[in-house]
């Protein structure tokens, strides 16, 4: 049987390998997160400590009257958010809004566009990605007044002078059909950033497995299918998630083009809502505790949202080093 | 033998004795000149810039602006004749976008602690912002420049007064005509007295709210006019809509208390009205809200296609400049307009107005030097060319018989509908009542709900948010 004294050595002794292994560590560290540590000063600073502050925010009633004398006021933001009887309509556009953007443009069309380019003369393939460019390095208000001109009612709108002579009764259709124009305005936006990231990822393939694929038979979709898609997944994970938060917090567009109309909330998203209710308002009325409320929703819907993309893409192995190099 | 030292002190002293001796010729004294005056100096002049934000937003309002830009002028010609140090140079600015995005932009400002000196806005605004402490109270500086301000219209007075004091100085005002289309009134089957008497009938009662949508109903269904092209409300949100609350005898502010206050029977009304010229009578059509304010204008002004449609005083001069190039006579001969008829039988019609009016910000450096440009553009002569050129109307008892107000056709023909002004309240908590009354109206016009759930919706909602401020009759 061990002494009393021995008992308690032994533990001190484990605690003074385990503080010197750790300071080691430590060391070995240092220069990681040296090198780190403006990248993470960054994000503290325009990341965490506003969404802290958005936090603190929501739970007050602070509006431009009571600026300057806002009382707390807890959970009574997010009580009035979940009992709103408006709430449903505005996530179910939200979600409608993100889905048919991200599959119809950001993700899919880039994707296609970037497989397209890629599979054709390099510098007709150059052109076409100048062209799709275009829309993204518009000023955004140029861009939405040349939708709202082309949209326009006859005899006015581009739209409606080119296929009205086709029997199409013209129309307004930014009007008539608000979503449509809304999703085509941001996806031929969106759809470049993807169409760049997938453009460089699949040239960056070693053009030996594509010969390899060639050599066994594959067609060109087969080759798609089976050797580029699969090769591509981080990209398509980055700009998958990339894009969901930036359409999540998007709005510029729809309050250009709709500013959440025409009628009654038809394409008003969360991020509008939120900006309507806490930045803008026919009366000046704006409510920037609820506002903070609705803002720190939608973080929580991201951070939601980050996470499933990260479980369904297995992340995990993704970044693993290569089993092969374990050997 | 006598040293070497002691001869040269001797010679030394010998050539000073000789020097002193030789004195010039003395100066003749002159004769001395009678003493010049001391011009007094002229005190430092010290130029300081203000800052002045105004909006229309419509176009013919631009006056907002270059008032105070002459009234600077004035103001410099006056503190040189009191020999006072200062002297202003103004910069002003005038907007015609949102007002939503220019109201954000002065909180975000004075939040800032960078206001401009100057801020006009719609009297609602008075409220908020002068518990937010952006602006500061008047009346001292009223009190100074008494002569000028006991001009002032008094009915105006309290648009500009908050909590017992005035915090404001009213720009102008107008009102919010309902505007029908003679020539297609003309079309049904109207004759021309008939038209002509049409806005007595609605002074006195007799041509309500529902009979001006049965006119509408019956010009749809002759083809006088295509479905949904009877009656056309304003396209985006704004006081005008409450009109119609107003007219089914809504209040909205209680007298006594300042409350906040819904009638329950005349919102329902109010939203039952608009439920029906949308989905009942099908006078105006489905979606309507949001409609683009340029569509709006060049359909109305056309007065070809809309029969009824309600709007504002200035909308006549923005239709006569920007619509129709500069040809008045076109709404002359084809437009007429109505006080807003009664909601029903035994209720008055009334005439929504919206006093535009002056704030003097917090941050101000020279708050009194910024009210006095304010003051010299309270004058006859400026407020009438700002009223003749944008169809709004007087503020001045002073201006209604100032010759070029008089001479002006339309200010002269609507002038009388003031007399039936009511207001939008000045509370703190206007905004979120609005919105909250707002959200409920255009979810019934898009059908979302009936006018019954709409208006359980808007109680609860007034009592979650507005609490003991509101009071529900």
């Amino acid at each position: 049987m061990k002494s009393k004294s021995t008992a308690r050595a032994i533990p001190l002794v484990r605690v003074g390998i385990n503080i010197r292994s750790l300071s080691a560590k430590l060391k070995s560290y240092s220069p990681a997160f040296m090198f780190m540590s403006p990248a993470v000063i960054l994000v503290m600073l325009f990341y965490f400590l506003p969404v802290i502050v958005t936090l603190w925010i929501s739970t007050t009633d602070m509006s431009v009257a009571t600026f300057r004398g806002y009382r707390m006021i807890g959970l009574a933001n997010y009580i009035r958010m979940l009992t709103s009887r408006w709430t449903p309509r505005i996530l179910k556009n939200t979600a409608f809004y993100v889905i048919m953007t991200l599959t119809c443009f950001n993700v899919g069309m880039a994707l296609v566009l970037a497989l397209l380019t890629t599979h054709i003369n390099k510098k007709v393939g150059m052109l076409f990605r100048a062209l799709w460019l275009l829309p993204r390095i518009t000023p955004s208000v140029i861009y939405a007044l040349l939708w709202i001109w082309a949209t326009a009612d006859a005899p006015f709108g581009i739209i409606n002078q080119l296929i009205s002579p086709l029997g199409v009764e013209p129309r307004n259709w930014m009007m008539k059909t608000p979503w449509a124009v809304i999703i085509l305005a941001n996806g031929f936006v969106g759809a470049s950033f993807g169409m760049i990231i997938f453009t460089s990822a699949i040239e960056s393939i070693l053009p030996d497995y594509l010969m390899a694929a060639k050599v066994d038979g594959a067609s060109t979709l087969q080759t798609i299918r089976y050797v580029i898609l699969p090769m591509i997944k981080w990209p398509i994970l980055f700009v998958l998630s990339y894009q969901t938060l930036s359409l999540l917090a998007s709005y510029e567009y729809i309050l250009l083009l709709t500013n959440g109309g025409p009628g009654f909330y038809t394409t008003e998203v969360w991020s509008l809502y939120a900006f309507h209710l806490a930045l803008s308002n026919y009366f000046g009325n704006v409510q920037f505790g609820y506002g903070a409320a609705l803002a720190a929703v939608l973080v929580v819907i991201g951070i939601i949202t980050s996470v499933i993309y990260l479980k369904v893409f297995r992340f995990r192995e993704l970044v693993a080093e290569p089993k092969i190099e374990a050997l | 033998m006598i040293s070497k030292k002691i001869a040269f002190l001797v010679v030394a002293l010998v050539v000073v004795l000789i020097g002193s001796a030789c004195k010039p010729a003395p100066t003749p004294t002159p004769t001395p000149k009678p003493a010049v005056p001391t011009p007094t100096p002229k005190p430092k002049v010290t130029e300081v810039k203000l800052v002045a934000w105004t909006i229309g937003p419509d176009e013919p309002s631009y006056y907002r602006r270059d008032n105070l830009i002459d009234a600077a002028k004035r103001l410099n010609k006056k503190l040189e004749e009191e020999g006072s140090p200062y002297r202003v140079k103004l910069e002003a600015t005038f907007e015609t976008g949102d007002w939503g995005d220019y109201k954000s932009k002065f909180m975000m400002a004075a939040e800032a602690k960078e206001a401009p000196d100057i801020i006009l806005s719609g009297h609602e605004d008075v409220a908020p912002w002068s518990d937010a402490g952006f602006i500061i109270a008047l009346d001292d500086y009223i009190a100074k420049y008494k002569d000028v301000y006991d001009d002032v219209i008094p009915a105006l007075w309290p648009a500009c007064t908050y909590k017992g004091k005035k915090w404001a100085i009213p720009q102008d005002t107008e009102a919010r005509p309902m505007y029908h289309s003679k020539t297609l009134l003309k079309k049904l089957g109207w004759s021309d007295d008939e038209i002509a008497a049409l806005p007595e009938k609605v002074k006195k009662g007799e041509f309500t709210l529902y009979d001006m949508l049965e006119v509408a109903k019956e010009a749809q269904d002759k083809g006088v006019v295509e479905p949904g092209y009877g009656y056309w409300t304003r396209p985006r949100k704004g006081g005008d809509f409450y009109a119609v609350y107003f007219a089914f005898g809504g209040e909205m502010q209680d007298p006594e208390t300042g409350k906040l206050v819904l009638v329950k029977d005349a919102f329902l009304k109010h939203l039952k009205f608009h439920y029906d010229t949308v989905f009942t009578y099908k006078t105006t059509p489905e979606g309507f809200i949001g409609t683009e304010w340029k569509d709006w204008h060049t359909t109305v002004s056309a007065a070809d296609k809309v029969l009824f449609w309600n709007g504002g005083t200035w909308h006549w001069a923005e239709w006569t400049i920007k619509y129709l190039d500069g040809n008045e006579q076109h709404l002359w001969d084809n437009v007429g307009f109505t006080l807003f008829p009664a909601g029903e039988a035994g209720k008055s019609p009334v005439e929504l107005s919206h006093p535009l009016v002056y704030m003097v910000t917090a941050d101000s450096k020279y708050p009194e030097l910024a009210f006095r440009i304010i003051t010299e553009a309270t004058c006859p002569e400026l407020n009438t060319r700002h009223s003749v050129e944008s169809g709004h109307l007087a503020i001045l008892k002073s201006q209604l018989e100032y010759p070029k107000y008089k001479e002006a056709k339309f200010l002269s023909e609507a002038g009388y509908m003031v007399e039936y002004a009511v207001y939008q309240p000045n509370h703190a908590k206007f905004g979120p009542y609005d919105t909250i009354l707002w959200t409920a109206l255009s979810a019934v016009m898009a059908g979302e709900v009936t006018p019954e759930e709409a208006l359980d919706i808007t109680v609860e909602d007034l009592k979650k948010e507005l609490g003991d401020e509101v009071i529900i009759k």
